[in-house]
């Protein structure tokens, strides 16, 4: 059994050390932004490359940031010890989630460019929209984005202001709280990301349909989600701080979360695939078809081999989970897996060959600055560990038996 | 040694502090003596030997159907064009859905280190093996000439003859087959030092022999302990895939058809809930009794009950998910066949057995939310029967509803089963039942091993060690130093 660290000596708060990195990530925000509006305005096509760029580099944060939640939720909802010490890091990661439902008014702007089926004579000459459009019309449309952003702020800022409230007053009742709430909050959690993804990304096309797609969703922010925190972590322990509260038995268990969740991702897509290859109905096989073809087969490969098969490989045995660097790097690598997984859906819809959209890469530089920033600013005077949670103890001296 | 009172409520876990998972006299040698009393009755009581009688009796009217089907055909049962997959089916997809609990108690729940899975888990999986024997009966026997079943083996022959790859029919034959073999040998390779504790104190010569022969030579030294303990992770974390993967290729079956009801692809995962599901209830159903039969509130405590009820909880939740999205889906879908069916379950000619599966398996288990009711076995016992009977119900609607009405109303049919069906379906918990009993009459009903590696008296509360699910904090009321071994 290990030693009990000593917190006090432990370097926890940002403080000014964050203040480059929150000035880096409004400067990438900006540039970002700005190189994607050029890209946009430049392009001959008008806006439409702009949107589909936003849409994917908004599902591909607001992913992680929901992963974030969901952590954090499961933790309380399952009472863990060993997680507390990464836990306000996930804390973090969920609280951008109010900056992510006012980045989300872009998509609404552009619903025109999206979604085909916002466009009254597409759903007059199409008797299959006009069958869905009373779900899928603008105004119903943005009421249900509303409210799925409504919940997850709200939710989020329950959990995280609670876990802060807890580190000046030190009372368990917080604890409670969270424990009693985190179980109709994965109702909640549940349903909106379902149905999120229902309308932000499968009604792109809105013709196909997946009842697995909430599901595949959700699996794919877990994957991004674990890459992050695993990645937040060995970033913050490299500045200075943390670094004997979290130990290689975090990062074991992070990388085994890592592992399972890319296995799931893997078993979610591989069965959505194979039971639509399978079946051959026309309107479920369209959507694979067009994502083999003009190019998009080799991204959909990467994918197979990248997304699954070697990080498979590379995060299977004790080792690479226990050394925090090779860690880092298998969990870079899912991060980047996690992006063109979202590309791969959502950028065919909007370009028939197979491209890369440099104004995804611009957003994506641009979002991440950005919540990189907020999030920073927000936690540079509170501690990255939730200081007085009761089961902190349990978390510093946690060990893989 | 210490005791914890029984009436402890340890189901109240205060934050920093891990309850106690063993309640009472709970010392290694009355953990010991408690289990093992049970196999080592002279004879068994009154009560077994009528619940064995009952259960055997309907094993020989298995039998006898059998034995009437393979004489006679499979005209016997109630199917036809155009429900063609009847009894058989719904049974087997039951019963393998059962059997899913043992594993995930044995494999998830201990990489996750869920300690309180050491009082449930061998009783678990010993239901999850005779579980998965009742299964894989039924699509042996559907095939209609069960001596050409060696056909479904890929063996090279003369007539070049193979299996369909292709078919996840086939992958059932494997992926089954599979499942069994690896959950006997976890449940087996887990049982030996406990089959080793039963050898040394066995009395007679035929109890020491067989024992004996059992324990496959286990000493229990530190060599030993070391090599079970690496393998017990190594099978654990191969097993994992296994829960995922059987009730998967199960869900295949239906889903890769184009068949309105039965092509989803949120099948696999939804098939997999439904497994815990069902599993998880056939557990408390089999667990409360016994429990209080056998006198085992002490190792089974009202938080093992309270654990499970959460369980079933949260994989019902999912299963009503999946229910949701599935009508959502047919909606949003737009294609006429879809809407029909959802609409056809709902309303249809049997609707009842729909709204059966719904009111059981989506609506019943919601009660579980209530603390009270997760803490009364009784009523626990109640809503496992009705979740057994809604999943159940869930497999006949899946099955039935989708083939008697397809495509073209021309087409369309009804099913009911025959007296054969019910009795076939009857006589499979008669075999199930037998096997059961006959595992609590001579078999550890517990891990006492690892129930041992979580109690006080393993030492965990002398030292900061804080692994999950062990004690962490004050441990209520044990200190009482006369009682001291």
């Amino acid at each position: 059994m290990r030693a009990m660290v000593d917190l006090g000596n432990e370097p926890r708060v940002l403080g000014e050390k964050a203040s480059p990195v929150v000035r880096g990530g409004w400067l990438a925000a900006g540039v970002g932004l700005v190189a994607a509006l050029a890209l946009g305005a430049l392009s001959g096509q008008g806006w439409r490359g702009f949107f589909f760029a936003y849409l994917h580099a908004w599902a591909f944060f607001a992913s992680i940031a929901l992963g974030a939640l969901f952590f954090v939720m499961l933790q309380h909802l399952t009472n863990a010890g060993w997680s507390v010490v990464v836990r306000r890091l996930a804390e973090a990661m969920a609280s951008t989630l109010p900056l992510l439902a006012l980045l989300f008014v872009p998509i609404a702007v552009g619903l025109g460019e999206l979604y085909h089926w916002s466009h009254a004579d597409a759903v007059a000459a199409d008797p299959l929209l006009q069958w869905k459009s009373g779900y899928l019309n603008t105004p119903f449309f943005l009421i249900r984005c509303a409210l799925y952003l409504g919940v997850w702020v709200w939710l989020a800022r329950f959990f995280v202001g609670r876990s802060l409230a807890q580190d000046t007053s030190g009372d368990v009742a917080h604890t409670l709280a969270m424990r009693r709430r985190a179980a109709p909050a994965m109702f909640l959690f549940a349903f909106t990301v379902t149905f999120a993804a229902f309308d932000l990304l499968m009604s792109l096309d809105p013709h196909w349909y997946s009842t697995m797609l909430g599901v595949y969703y959700f699996a794919g922010a877990a994957v991004g989600f674990f890459a992050s925190l695993i990645l937040f972590s060995y970033l913050v322990q490299r500045a200075g701080f943390l670094r004997r509260a979290i130990t290689r038995e975090h990062y074991h268990d992070l990388g085994k979360l890592l592992f399972a969740f890319t296995v799931f991702w893997a078993y979610i897509s591989f069965s959505q695939f194979m039971l639509m290859w399978y079946a051959n109905i026309p309107e479920e096989t369209l959507f694979y078809l067009h994502r083999q073809e003009h190019g998009w087969g080799w991204a959909g490969l990467a994918l197979v081999f990248g997304h699954f098969l070697l990080p498979f490989l590379a995060l299977l045995s004790r080792g690479p989970k226990r050394r925090k660097g090779a860690l880092a790097v298998a969990a870079g690598w899912l991060l980047i897996m996690h992006w063109l997984d979202l590309y791969w859906f959502v950028i065919p819809v909007q370009s028939e060959h197979a491209t890369l959209n440099w104004a995804s890469l611009a957003l994506a530089v641009g979002l991440a600055g950005a919540l990189m920033a907020s999030m920073l600013h927000r936690v540079r005077a509170t501690s990255l560990v939730p200081e007085r949670d009761p089961r902190l103890m349990e978390s510093l001296t946690f060990e893989n038996a | 040694m210490s005791a914890i009172p029984l009436d402890l409520d340890n189901t109240l876990e205060r934050p920093g502090e891990r309850a106690p998972l063993v309640l009472g006299k709970s010392d290694l040698a009355s953990i010991t003596e408690q289990v093992c009393e049970i196999a080592e009755r002279p004879r068994p009581s009154r009560e077994w030997w009528l619940a064995f009688g009952t259960s055997a009796s309907l094993t020989f009217v298995l039998f006898a159907m059998l034995g009437y089907l393979f004489w006679t055909g499979l005209g016997v049962w109630g199917i036809n064009q155009p429900v063609a997959w009847g009894f058989a089916i719904i049974n087997f997809v039951f019963w393998v859905g059962i059997g899913h609990a043992g594993t995930l108690i044995s494999a998830i729940l201990f990489l996750f280190r869920q300690k309180w899975r050491t009082s449930i888990n061998r009783f678990a999986e010993a239901m999850t093996i005779f579980a998965v024997i009742c299964a894989g009966l039924f699509p042996a026997i559907h095939v209609g000439r069960p001596w050409f079943e060696y056909w479904l083996a890929p063996l090279p022959n003369q007539m070049q003859m193979w299996p369909n790859f292709r078919s996840p029919l086939l992958w059932d034959v494997f992926a089954v087959s599979t499942y069994f073999t690896v959950s006997l040998m976890f449940w087996y390779m887990g049982m030996v030092p406990d089959l080793a504790t039963l050898r040394d104190r066995a009395r007679s010569k035929i109890r020491q022999i067989a024992y004996g022969i059992a324990a496959l030579g286990w000493r229990g030294s530190g060599r030993h302990w070391h090599r079970y303990e690496r393998a017990y992770l190594l099978l654990a974390a191969l097993a994992t895939p296994l829960v995922l993967s059987v009730h998967s290729v199960v869900s295949f079956d239906f889903a890769v058809s184009q068949l309105p009801g039965w092509h989803a692809t949120i099948f696999p995962p939804y098939f997999v809930a439904g497994a815990i599901f069902s599993g998880f209830a056939m557990v408390l159903t089999l667990l409360i009794p016994v429990r209080h039969i056998f006198r085992l509130e002490s190792l089974i405590t009202p938080r093992h009950l309270d654990n499970m009820a959460k369980i079933i909880l949260a994989t019902g939740s999912m299963v009503g998910y999946s229910y949701i999205i599935e009508f959502f889906i047919a909606w949003y879908s737009g294609n006429p066949y879809e809407s029909f069916t959802f609409l056809n379950r709902a309303l249809g000619p049997y609707a009842w057995s729909y709204w059966i599966m719904f009111t059981c398996n989506a609506i019943i288990p919601q009660l579980l939310w209530f603390k009270r009711l997760r803490q009364t076995p009784g009523l626990l016992l109640v809503i496992s029967i009705f979740v057994n009977i809604g999943m159940w119900f869930e497999r006949f609607v899946i099955v039935v509803t989708s083939l008697s009405r397809d495509f073209l109303p021309s087409s369309w049919g009804v099913y009911w089963p025959t007296w054969v069906d019910l009795l076939t379906f009857l006589g499979s918990f008669g075999l199930f039942f037998t096997l059961f009993l006959l595992f609590l009459r001579f078999l550890p009903i517990v891990a006492m091993a690892e129930v041992k590696s979580v109690v006080p008296a393993a030492g965990l509360e002398l030292g900061p060690h804080r692994g999950h699910g062990q004690y962490w904090g004050e441990i209520p009321h044990q200190h009482d130093e006369e009682n001291e071994r």
